[in-house]
């Protein structure tokens, strides 16, 4: 474990959720955090929605085979155990797992051999979990495990942190809010990949760096560009995935004050 | 339940496709009571005893438009509609600009009053001690708003609060299917019994497929979605499938609404 990175990740985390916040840049960041933290291959946040799905809000990849086997759990899977248990849930080799043949299957299509869910807690409640893949099989370790559900600690305070911490009507406004955003993203990511004729991977790469650098929300600069009101005409500078940031980002988030 | 009993996940109790079927059942028998066909209207109607609210009211939104009030209830509901339009607060417009819903509820706590002042007393007075409100929306497709009250103050429960989205995703699809039916281009519902695919299980491919013929169409992103769902429906396949399709570039829809829908590349 780096223990500089680790110190660093939780003060830039931290530092972030301040008011009017980017919650969906902020789970991004967590799950590509968590990547390097946590020594695995891919991360993502399922929220639980109401409705009665388990819903990815964000992933270190947008990979559609990566979104895939997140939205594969709501038959059977490690994050529906979780959240069902409300207790972590790993398997150290898929291959030999007897528990979710259709998920391990479909996870050792994309690679992945050991995958472990940690799940998002609030009081009585379980909101969510944080999905982690790794492609080597072996158990994960002990200290990148209580890392790992620090973090799943902070992207459920996240959820709630704008408003009161006591209303439960306040985490249910906060997480279809989010699951919104999410969807208007998807929409940006088409309208801007049929656009300028690249693949909607790089398209959230650009949408991010341009939220960034104009400093606005995700789903604000997505939906003006859905409405029209606001245009992206290419990359910036160079290939839109060779600016995400691995190191610390100062303008993570906030927007500037009206 | 696992080894932490105290924990509730009510979330995934009830499958989504089980919930939805259900929740359009009592929309559908609400349709047939009235002698019509099912419209928006009738989720109005049956999202009142469904989630035991005491009234309930619909507008309909016309793009970005503050859109015009469909149905209500009762008399409570038309109140409480049109106040947040006179004094300019209240759950409705916040719910309309953070795409969210809105939970209210005790009109009389604390965070109500220094939410809405004008607007959490005015509601009192009309009559009602929780609001819930629900837009209409997929993404940045912005379809109406659905509106709820008790007379007596109280949350909805887990499971109320489920049935209420996929009553409001029920709306949703309904006012757009209703939108449609003006340029005639599609059919009922692409569910089984004719219910609308729910919304909640749209994959992500639908949204992206959705904002693409935005561009290819040169439509707003509420008609791209209509065109998207007119095509499935027209050539019976599967929306996931058809919307797979156009993010991997195998199939083009083109702007032409007399032309062939689309064509395999």
């Amino acid at each position: 474990m780096d223990g500089q990175l680790l110190s660093e990740t939780f003060v830039e985390l931290t530092d972030t959720m301040v008011a009017d916040f980017d919650i969906i840049d902020f789970l991004h960041v967590l799950t590509t955090r968590s990547v390097e933290l946590l020594d695995v291959s891919a991360a993502g946040l399922l929220l639980a929605d109401p409705r009665g799905e388990l819903r990815v809000v964000a992933a270190s990849s947008e990979a559609a085979r990566l979104l895939e086997l997140f939205q594969l759990q709501n038959d059977q899977g490690p994050c529906l155990d979780c959240f069902r248990s409300g207790q972590p849930v790993s398997a150290t080799d898929l291959s030999a797992d007897q528990r979710w043949p259709r998920f391990a299957d479909a996870a050792g299509d994309a690679d992945f051999s050991a995958v472990q869910a940690l799940p998002m807690r609030l009081r009585d409640q379980v909101v969510g979990a944080l999905n982690l893949f790794r492609a080597a099989a072996g158990p994960f370790d002990a200290e990148a495990v209580h890392v790992g559900q620090a973090l799943a600690d902070v992207a459920t305070i996240s959820l709630l942190h704008e408003r009161s911490m006591r209303r439960r009507d306040t985490l249910n406004e906060q997480l279809q809010t989010a699951l919104n955003s999410r969807v208007i993203i998807e929409q940006a990511k088409g309208k801007l990949a049929e656009r300028l004729g690249i693949d909607v991977n790089q398209a959230f790469d650009l949408l991010r760096d341009q939220a960034r650098n104009r400093n606005q929300r995700l789903s604000d600069l997505a939906r003006a560009l859905i409405d029209g009101t606001q245009a992206i005409t290419g990359p910036s500078n160079g290939s839109p995935r060779a600016s995400r940031p691995r190191t610390r980002q100062p303008r993570l988030g906030p927007r500037p004050a009206p | 339940m696992g080894p932490c009993g105290g924990l509730a996940a009510p979330a995934v109790r009830m499958t989504d496709a089980r919930r939805r079927g259900r929740v359009w059942g009592l929309v559908a028998g609400q349709a047939a009571v009235r002698g019509g066909r099912v419209s928006a209207a009738d989720v109005c109607a049956a999202v009142v005893p469904g989630v035991a609210v005491s009234g309930a009211w619909l507008s309909a939104a016309l793009d970005a438009q503050a859109g015009h009030l469909m149905q209500v209830t009762d008399e409570v509901g038309r109140q409480l509609a049109d106040l947040q339009l006179t004094l300019g607060e209240g759950p409705l417009l916040d719910a309309s600009a953070s795409s969210g819903p809105v939970l209210a509820s005790d009109l009389a706590d604390a965070e109500s009053g220094a939410r809405w002042p004008a607007f959490a007393s005015a509601a009192g007075m009309a009559g009602a001690a929780a609001v819930f409100v629900f837009p209409l929306v997929i993404g940045a497709i912005r379809a109406g708003v659905l509106g709820l009250y008790r007379d007596r103050p109280g949350p909805l429960s887990d499971f109320q609060l489920g049935d209420a989205l996929v009553f409001a995703d029920t709306a949703t699809m309904l006012l757009l299917d209703a939108q449609d039916g003006a340029t005639g281009s599609t059919g009922p519902g692409d569910g089984p019994g004719g219910q609308p695919a729910g919304l909640a299980s749209y994959r992500a491919e639908i949204d992206q497929a959705t904002g693409m013929l935005t561009e290819q169409l040169g439509v707003s992103i509420t008609d791209a979605f209509i065109r998207l769902r007119a095509y499935a429906y027209g050539n019976d396949i599967q929306l996931a499938d058809v919307a797979r399709d156009i993010v991997a570039r195998r199939l083009r829809l083109f702007p032409d609404p007399d032309l062939p829908l689309g064509d395999k590349t």
